[in-house]
């Protein structure tokens, strides 16, 4: 994907150095997802002014404050709702959203739906590590069933949430979902996703290793990141027999693409239309 | 009785023996390169001719990019329908190192040799991955082959078919050069190959025929030899100067946080964690520079620069 002639990518043009060491821990799965994003930003030659990254809350949240560009830390559960303002009032800017599994389904669950159903031309990352990391290790909407945290101590038992399945039902134009594991894919996969005109929902399978992955037993931080590659199968062996990917068995790849009329153009057409009457 | 029973059966000796043997043709190449159309267009061809045509074929590892090799045998009788060894009269080779292993198959002295020298490098060859490495791949050169065949041709039948924009038409290129060392007429040649080509490849398939023909035809041998010896004495010269050249890891102390994970993950096992549980390269030698280490740092404190970059 890189072409020879472009300077090769360097992620120290993409962050604030001087706010580094960043404040996770050590092998959270976020940093990964980070050099990811910031990869494809590179290849897709975005300039970083004419970037803007909204984060909401929550470790994910904190990701936003280490990029280089124009960033915007909102309130918990909103960076979707304050992204919709920013690209209707500046259809120029390419806007992607850094929000966390809590901050996304729980919090802000509504606003998730409603920018799927608007198919805005905003690029959604999901950072998924199953857990509220920053407050403590409380259960999430995508917590593994039977998995310790703070507030089950018995084990969850809620059934989990799919969350690419939520926002491919209420419309998004392109779902994907991507292990960290798989760097390279994932960049690709969050590359498409910017390209994609309208709404792109991209889940990141994401490890809490000192607060989720030590009350659950799930081992240091490479078992945890190898594990992914046992339990998230790609949406390429679709017909192999489900059994072998237990317990999560997962799709990853691109899930959904759709040729929706984009939101932003279509407002701004509204408009034309409505001052030459 | 005895001596009645066995007469005739001399008789059928003698009368095989005025038949003409059957011609051998073996195909040999690569999953994917169109070894199993190359056979198909032969066999169809020899039986429109009217021949009797046997035609065997392996190719259980051809989706894995591996061996694949089919024996065509035509003539007024083939009774067996494999080739025994070293009595193939035309040995096509789609892939360099395939044409080498199955040389011994190839007739002394009269038996042609076609092979591609497109090299597909396979993966047990690359046992040592550090750059510029010794490969497990054949060191038989052209130059060595030529001047021990006497009919060889070995020819870019890829770049040929780049030339004329079809990258996937090489295989139809080399019937073309086939085609000059079996005496059937290029018009039928070019009838089965239509019969076996998507119909919107037809067109380009029969250029790619005509290229390999006319390419097949126009070689000189002698000049040829003369030249690579050339070239050959010319590459060995360069060769003193290329270093081997490493990929450096450059490691940002200050951000590490010991996770373990580029130690745990490094396929070469180069990096370690050291007294102050921070990463270290322990075996600079053994790094390929493979990035796994870089991708998977979720505190951005390795960076890899691959030689490329550094001379840059």
């Amino acid at each position: 994907m890189l072409n020879k002639t472009k300077a090769a990518f360097e992620i120290r043009d993409y962050i604030r150095e001087d706010l580094f060491p960043h404040f996770m821990c050590p092998g959270c799965g976020h940093g990964i997802a980070m050099r990811a994003l910031l990869w494809a930003i590179h290849d897709l030659n975005i300039d970083k002014d004419k970037l803007a990254i909204v984060s909401g809350i929550g470790c994910s949240g904190r990701v936003g404050a280490y990029i280089d560009a124009n960033t915007f830390h909102t309130t918990h559960g909103r960076p979707l709702t304050f992204a919709t303002g920013l690209k209707l009032a500046r259809p120029d800017l390419q806007v992607i959203v850094i929000t966390g599994d809590g901050d996304c389904l729980a919090i802000g669950g509504n606003h998730l739906i409603h920018a799927c159903r608007r198919n805005l031309d905003i690029t959604c990352l999901m950072l998924n590590n199953e857990t509220y990391g920053m407050t403590g290790g409380q259960v999430s909407p995508t917590t593994t069933r039977d998995r310790y945290t703070t507030t089950t101590p018995e084990g969850n038992y809620e059934p989990v949430f799919d969350a690419c399945e939520l926002a491919q039902g209420a419309g998004a134009g392109f779902v994907g979902r991507e292990i960290t594991l798989q760097t390279p894919s994932l960049k690709s996969l969050i590359q498409q996703g910017i390209a994609h005109p309208g709404f792109s929902f991209l889940e990141v399978i994401s490890d809490c290793t000192e607060v989720y992955g030590r009350k659950n037993d799930l081992g240091e931080s490479p078992q945890m990141v190898l594990s992914q590659k046992s339990e998230f199968r790609s949406d390429s062996y679709g017909m192999i027999a489900d059994e072998v990917f237990q317990p999560r068995n997962v799709k990853t790849g691109v899930l959904h693409k759709s040729d929706r009329p984009e939101y932003a153009e279509a407002y701004q057409q509204r408009i034309t239309d409505r001052v030459k009457k | 009785m005895t001596t009645a029973a066995i007469k005739p059966l001399k008789k059928a000796q003698k009368q095989t023996q005025k038949v003409q043997r059957p011609r051998n043709v073996l195909i040999v190449g690569v999953g994917g390169q169109g070894v199993i159309m190359v056979s198909k267009v032969l066999a169809t061809l020899c039986q429109k001719q009217g021949f009797e045509v046997k035609q065997s074929e392996v190719h259980g590892m051809a989706k894995r990019g591996g061996a694949v090799f089919s024996h065509v045998r035509f003539g007024e009788t083939v009774y067996s329908p494999t080739i025994p060894e070293g009595e193939a009269d035309v040995l096509l080779a789609l892939e360099w190192a395939e044409g080498m292993r199955w040389m011994p198959y190839l007739r002394q002295q009269s038996g042609t040799f076609i092979a591609d020298t497109q090299h597909i490098v396979p993966p047990f060859a690359c046992r040592n991955r550090t750059r510029g490495a010794q490969s497990g791949y054949v060191s038989e050169t052209i130059e060595t082959v030529m001047s021990h065949v006497d009919n060889s041709f070995a020819m870019d039948a890829m770049g040929i078919a780049e030339q004329l924009g079809v990258v996937k038409a090489a295989n139809t290129v080399l019937l073309g050069a086939l085609s000059t060392a079996l005496d059937f007429d290029p018009e039928a040649w070019k009838s089965v190959i239509s019969m076996f080509v998507p119909e919107k490849t037809i067109e380009t398939n029969i250029r790619a025929f005509d290229a390999g023909r006319d390419w097949a035809l126009g070689f000189d041998r002698e000049s040829e030899l003369r030249n690579l010896t050339d070239t050959h004495s010319l590459q060995q010269e360069g060769l003193a100067e290329v270093k081997v050249d490493r990929s450096i890891v450059e490691i940002t102390e200050e951000w590490c946080k010991s996770c373990d994970i580029c130690v745990k993950f490094c396929p070469e096992r180069c990096l370690v964690l050291n007294d102050k549980l921070i990463v270290e390269m322990a075996e600079p030698e053994r790094c390929t520079g493979c990035r796994m280490c870089e991708w998977l740092c979720p505190d951005f404190a390795i960076a890899v620069r691959t030689p490329d970059q550094i001379s840059q």
